[in-house]
């Protein structure tokens, strides 16, 4: 089996090839330090096309396509899993969605600390997860979350536990981490999702069947809002 | 923080100087009733910042985008209803990078936007085309206080 694999959940843009063997190659391009304007709309398919063209990949070869589905960065995401539905709709192969914290979470399985990835959402905000290592791998032991990297925190430091805080969130709000107890940062090693993960956890997923219907795939939105504009200022 | 304009121009040449202290990823929410002189100002930043193309009001386009010398994404939600249409927007990305941030009415719904902004109240005054520019610094905008005062102390 091929797998392609896309992750545009940060401002790292990454594509991996994988075979139930391995990885064949992958790409990244930006970063967290990289600040000039992210620019996945226009990186993104030349750098699926670049990394099929060196590994003598057609993509009419794929199995599977997998996507990770953030939360994260609004634009990239966008474009991520709609290049991921587009071609695996039109190359008739499944869709395989993994959240990007997930990815960042599955690396660090063989520490035994909580594992917690952080990913910058903009506005002094970050999306969370709390991770347990288990045996093969990690289980998530909250929700998604959405908040400002003091309410994480306060979080980490309630559940008192030796804590390693990984992602772009967590390097960019460091100082918020630095004076907890037990509370390491994983560094920039891991501050965006891994790409083997992606393709390691997608080939698990595809071997046991579990795909969904491009249509059905979305990004993961946290930051919703019922609330209704108070005009009042605004004439009929 | 209070200053007062005489005539559009002038609310425009305000704007213009104003312009010297923005910085990437910066975001100005613009207030004040209709006609009161929202996208004027918008203009005045515009071309503070070197833009040199007409800025119009982006009211049915909602996002336009200008390079200067820093790009410019002017937005107006005067026809969004929801919050969630903001988000839907996508323009906590434009909060990040090297752009300026113009919001008309985005003080209506200045929780969308990041703490840290400045937000420009523009209020008719009772005398011909007098306005008043209210200017409310929040969060780490407030560092910025002493060097806005200086630089338009012509008009306080």
């Amino acid at each position: 089996m091929l797998l392609l694999g896309i992750d545009t959940a940060t401002r790292r843009i990454g594509v991996v090839l994988a075979s139930e063997n391995g990885l064949l190659g992958r790409v990244e391009i930006g970063g967290p330090e990289d600040r000039a304007r992210p620019r996945h709309a226009e990186a993104l398919a030349p750098a699926i096309r670049y990394l099929c063209g060196e590994c003598s990949v057609s993509l009419r070869q794929l199995s599977a396509v997998a996507v990770g589905i953030g939360p994260g960065m609004f634009t990239g995401l966008r474009v991520g899993v709609t290049t991921a539905k587009v071609l695996a709709q039109t190359l008739r192969v499944p869709v395989i969605p993994i959240p990007s914290l997930d990815l960042l979470a599955y690396p660090l399985r063989h520490s035994r600390s909580l594992i917690v990835p952080a990913i910058d959402a903009r506005r002094h905000e970050v999306y969370y997860a709390i991770y347990r290592p288990v045996p093969g791998g990690v289980q998530r032991d909250s929700e998604y979350e959405l908040g400002s990297p003091d309410d994480l925190a306060g979080e980490i430091a309630a559940r008192g536990e030796e804590t390693l805080v990984c992602g772009d969130g967590a390097q960019r709000f460091a100082a918020s981490f630095h004076d907890l107890d037990r509370v390491e940062l994983a560094g920039a090693a891991h501050a965006a999702p891994s790409l083997s993960a992606l393709a390691e956890l997608a080939i698990a997923r595809y071997e046991r069947e579990e795909f969904s219907p491009p249509s059905e795939v979305l990004p993961m939105y946290l930051r919703r809002s019922d609330a209704e504009i108070a005009w009042q200022s605004r004439s009929a | 923080m209070k200053f007062r304009t005489q005539s559009a121009a002038q609310t425009r040449a305000l704007a213009e100087l104003l312009a010297e202290v923005l910085e990437p990823g910066d975001v100005v929410l613009l207030g004040g009733d209709l006609g009161s002189g929202k996208t004027t100002f918008a203009q005045g930043l515009a071309a503070g910042l070197g833009v040199d193309e007409p800025v119009t009001s982006p009211t049915y386009t909602i996002v336009q985008e200008y390079e200067g010398r820093l790009p410019i994404a002017h937005v107006d939600v005067y026809r969004l209803d929801r919050v969630q249409e903001i988000y839907d927007l996508g323009f906590e990305d434009f909060f990040d990078g090297e752009r300026v941030t113009l919001v008309e009415w985005g003080d209506v719904v200045a929780r969308a936007f990041p703490v840290d902004h400045l937000v420009v109240q523009i209020v008719a005054t009772a005398v011909g085309d007098e306005r008043d520019i209210v200017f409310e610094f929040q969060g780490r905008w407030q560092a910025r206080r002493g060097r806005v005062e200086e630089l338009l102390a012509g008009y306080a």
